[in-house]
């Protein structure tokens, strides 16, 4: 009895241990997660936020991106864009926080890829998108590419995945 | 003689309702019943709550229905078959009908779908369309999708070639 007693104390012991271990060195997929659900809650806002509020979730958004960041995505009535540098990150999501009255992101089917290279990793998901609190929202399979800067996961490239491809086949000249 | 009064062995009769007169027996169904419908809802037929209105009016926003995942087991998909289209995973997907198959073009003139250069019939789409786009070339393992509601704007409409790889089924109802 004793002995059971004690291989079950042990286990319990060493389940302890495995989760503080992974709660004080967590693997580099679980931050790059963690990073994804921080920046849609960034990301996000609500019409009762003030102005001064969105600002500075503006300036937390480019704080998740390196500063040679390229955020690339095509969205229908839209078109395609392509942000270079987190500056220009900041300011676009300034100018939209401003021009949106709320904004809803989620990102659903999240898949992290950690490179060969220990210092990247490539993620891909589809991003849920409600503007001014509509019921109708737009989705977008986008390819997340993270780097690792001073220890930190952060955004170096964001593309959007043409799951469906509509451009014209080009004529014969 | 037998005791009139002496406690017999038949269980409570809240018992027999709940487990049954043969509590294994039921637990064993349970476990069966469990087993079959995770393979069933989860590799079979699919269940999917409709949100949108690209495929109106045949689909409506909050129907529901069921992708069936085995239906091109035995045979590629179809002209005219309303399928479902997987982004990064599977809690989102988009669902729209097979009008294009590989190797086709793909236009529309004066909001008629072309196939090849020829008007196709589609007696499912029921609103007005004025459409007029470039054709468009489906590769091999391509099929070109889109909504029955021709009414939105095209650039407003997702819809184009979708790699056979993405098409995970063909909606069952």
């Amino acid at each position: 009895m004793r002995i059971i007693f004690r291989l079950v104390l042990l286990a319990a012991v060493a389940g302890l241990g495995y989760w503080l271990w992974t709660v004080f060195f967590p693997s580099p997929e679980k931050v790059i997660r963690a990073r994804l659900t921080e920046l849609a809650r960034t990301a996000s806002f609500g019409s009762g936020d003030s102005p001064i509020a969105r600002g500075l979730k503006a300036q937390r958004l480019a704080n998740h991106f390196t500063p040679d960041a390229q955020l690339s995505f095509e969205a229908p009535g839209i078109g395609s864009r392509t942000l270079t540098g987190a500056e220009e990150i900041r300011q676009t999501a300034a100018a939209g926080f401003h021009s949106l009255s709320s904004l809803r992101i989620k990102f659903l089917d999240v898949t992290v890829q950690l490179d060969a290279d220990p210092r990247t990793a490539e993620v891909r998901l589809t991003a849920e998108i409600r503007a001014d609190g509509s019921e109708d929202y737009g989705v977008q399979e986008l390819l997340f590419k993270f780097q690792r800067v001073d220890g930190k996961w952060l955004i170096n490239r964001v593309e959007t995945v043409r799951t469906l491809s509509r451009a014209a086949t080009p004529r014969p000249s | 003689m037998p005791n009139a009064t002496a406690p017999t062995n038949r269980p409570h009769w809240l018992r027999v309702l709940a487990f049954g007169r043969r509590p294994k027996a039921t637990l064993v169904r349970i476990l069966v019943l469990g087993v079959s419908c995770f393979v069933v809802f989860r590799f079979c037929l699919v269940p999917i709550r409709i949100d949108g209105i690209s495929m109106l009016p045949t689909y409506r926003t909050g129907q529901i229905n069921f992708i069936n995942r085995l239906a091109y087991l035995r045979h590629e998909p179809r002209r005219g078959d309303p399928v479902s289209i997987r982004l990064a995973g599977p809690s989102v997907m988009f669902m729209k009908r097979i009008i294009g198959l590989p190797g086709e073009t793909v236009s529309f003139q004066n909001g008629r779908a072309c196939i090849n250069g020829h008007p196709l019939d589609e007696p499912y789409i029921k609103l007005p369309c004025d459409w007029n786009r470039e054709p468009v070339q489906c590769g091999p393992g391509q099929f070109y999708v889109v909504g029955d509601n021709r009414s939105m704007a095209f650039e407003h409409h997702t819809q184009g070639r979708a790699e056979r790889a993405r098409i995970i089924g063909k909606l069952l109802l």
